[in-house]
């Protein structure tokens, strides 16, 4: 049996263990407040771009006569052969069954789709280090084709490979990096290197409206409406302990209303008169269209950057209470051996008072 | 009172933030193919934006020439949506004057020149680098206009 300084040594090394979480807790608080305002900061602009978007292909002069289809390579569907899967995860462990949730989605993602050629983009450093683990990365060499014009040639050696990561980007989330991965993104979709591409991301509205999703980004199908393939709720245990943590954290768990904004964004381009279009519609239609891939994705992060934030309070806030119980079971503990050893030693002294 | 009712309302709206929100008399844009002026009571228009300087004026600054009562944002790429009594500009970029690095710029425009001279025969290449230059140029520009 423990001796009673044994036990004062665990309860003080406990101590400060919830005192760590507790302060990474509170951090976590700070930043999730700030991502939260960043998201919402973000939406005027996603909006509008949509809005636009909408009505301008309402004009019939963008559809394709023969097919009926958009005039442009975003929305050309090919049957799914290549697929570009971009996974969202957090930059830093510590933050409960986040990455790990992430990692699973986009693990059955991949092995749903074994007659597919995969090419994966991570972002966020969890999820990068798991991807280069398991998968080799692209191997590019260059050649020069006939017209002397040097150029990458893609040599894939395995049905699942990585192209590129983006580590650290979701620590300091900056639009140029976001829109330089868009750019890539519809150049390698414009060029026919790949068929589709998806996104997996922590969706996040709210501390207890939040889900995993599967989202198709290209081809794009219909403006204004995400194409969600799949999606994790999580439980109502784990929305109930969220809600406990950012109730003690003083976050507001309902999502802030912007219905006002919103409605207001949704005008943008919208109007019903007759607009002077001061470049061709399908001009204007085609320098938007990026922007609105853009958006998508710029969405994508900063709502999992929120996530990653609020799944980290909750993990802190649940091992801070761990702690604590923790340390009132190892004071019971300590006061009953404190007490043993004291009656054990009055016994001694009865008992050998009695022999005289 | 004609003055106090004859005002748009102008909104720079950039993807991380809602930079500028503010009645105006006036409002100079650069649209794609060149700068042009909305004011009040401006037919409906939906344009493509450059890069270059928006020009918000807010007073009697027109009248006299001078831009004492002007602000002025530096935006790169973006649309913007006239109507009647509101402009709402969407950049993909927007930096007060003050805010712009200048050394940075030039490098930029280094470098587009470099993407120029390396361009070759691509027509891609060549569009890429004239949008880094373009953008580079109006930042020094606008840059030195304030100073």
């Amino acid at each position: 049996m423990a001796n009673v300084l044994d036990l004062r040594r665990r309860i003080r090394s406990v101590k400060n263990t919830r005192q760590i979480t507790k302060a990474m807790k509170m951090v976590s608080a700070a930043k999730l407040r700030r991502a939260q305002e960043r998201a919402l900061q973000a939406r005027p602009y996603a909006k509008m771009i949509t809005s636009v978007l909408e009505s301008l292909t309402r004009r019939i002069d963008i559809f394709d006569e023969t097919t009926g289809n958009l005039k442009h390579p975003l929305f050309v569907t090919r049957p799914e052969k290549r697929i570009l899967l971009i996974i969202v995860s957090g930059d830093k462990g510590f933050a409960g069954a986040f990455n790990a949730n992430i990692l699973k989605a986009a693990f059955q993602f991949i092995t749903g789709n074994t007659d597919k050629q995969i090419d994966i983009e991570a972002v966020g450093r969890k999820g990068r280090d798991m991807m280069r683990r398991r998968y080799p990365v692209a191997v590019y060499t260059e050649q020069t084709d006939d017209q002397g014009v040097a150029r990458q040639v893609r040599d894939r050696k395995a049905p699942v490979e990585v192209t590129g990561d983006h580590p650290g980007m979701l620590l300091k989330l900056e639009q140029g990096r976001v829109h330089e991965l868009a750019e890539s993104v519809i150049a390698r979709y414009v060029h026919e290197e790949i068929d589709a591409v998806y996104i997996v991301y922590n969706e996040f509205k709210s501390v207890i409206s939040q889900r995993l999703v599967v989202e198709r980004l290209l081809p794009l199908m219909k403006i204004g409406i995400p194409q969600i393939t799949g999606a994790v709720e999580p439980t109502t245990e784990e929305r109930e302990r969220a809600a406990e943590a950012a109730l003690s954290a003083g976050i507001e768990i309902e999502a802030v209303d912007t219905a006002e904004a919103d409605d207001e964004a949704k005008k943008f381009g919208t109007a019903n008169v007759d607009y002077i279009y001061e470049q061709p519609a399908e001009e204007l239609f085609a320098g938007l269209l990026p922007q609105y891939v853009f958006s998508m994705l710029y969405h994508a992060m900063t709502e999992s950057v929120a996530a990653e934030h609020a799944a980290r309070m909750t993990a802190m806030d649940s091992a801070t209470n761990n702690a604590s119980d923790m340390i009132d079971s190892l004071t019971l503990h300590m006061n009953r051996v404190r007490q043993a050893a004291i009656t054990k030693e009055i016994i001694e002294i009865v008992s050998g008072a009695a022999a005289l | 009172m004609a003055e106090e009712t004859n005002q748009l309302r102008i909104r720079l709206v950039t993807p991380e933030r809602t930079m500028f929100e503010h009645a105006a008399t006036a409002v100079e844009l650069p649209a794609k193919n060149g700068y042009f002026e909305v004011l009040y009571g401006h037919a409906p228009l939906v344009a493509e934006l450059g890069a270059g300087d928006v020009i918000v004026h807010c007073g009697a600054d027109i009248a006299d020439g001078s831009t004492a009562g002007a602000s002025r944002y530096n935006v790169s790429w973006g649309f913007v949506e006239v109507l009647p009594d509101r402009v709402t500009i969407l950049a993909s970029d927007a930096l007060k004057p003050e805010e712009i690095d200048v050394p940075r710029a030039e490098q930029q425009l280094d470098r587009g020149q470099k993407m120029w001279k390396e361009a070759g025969e691509s027509e891609d290449a060549y569009t890429d680098a004239l949008r880094v230059i373009s953008e580079a140029e109006a930042k020094i520009a606008s840059a030195h206009e304030k100073a």
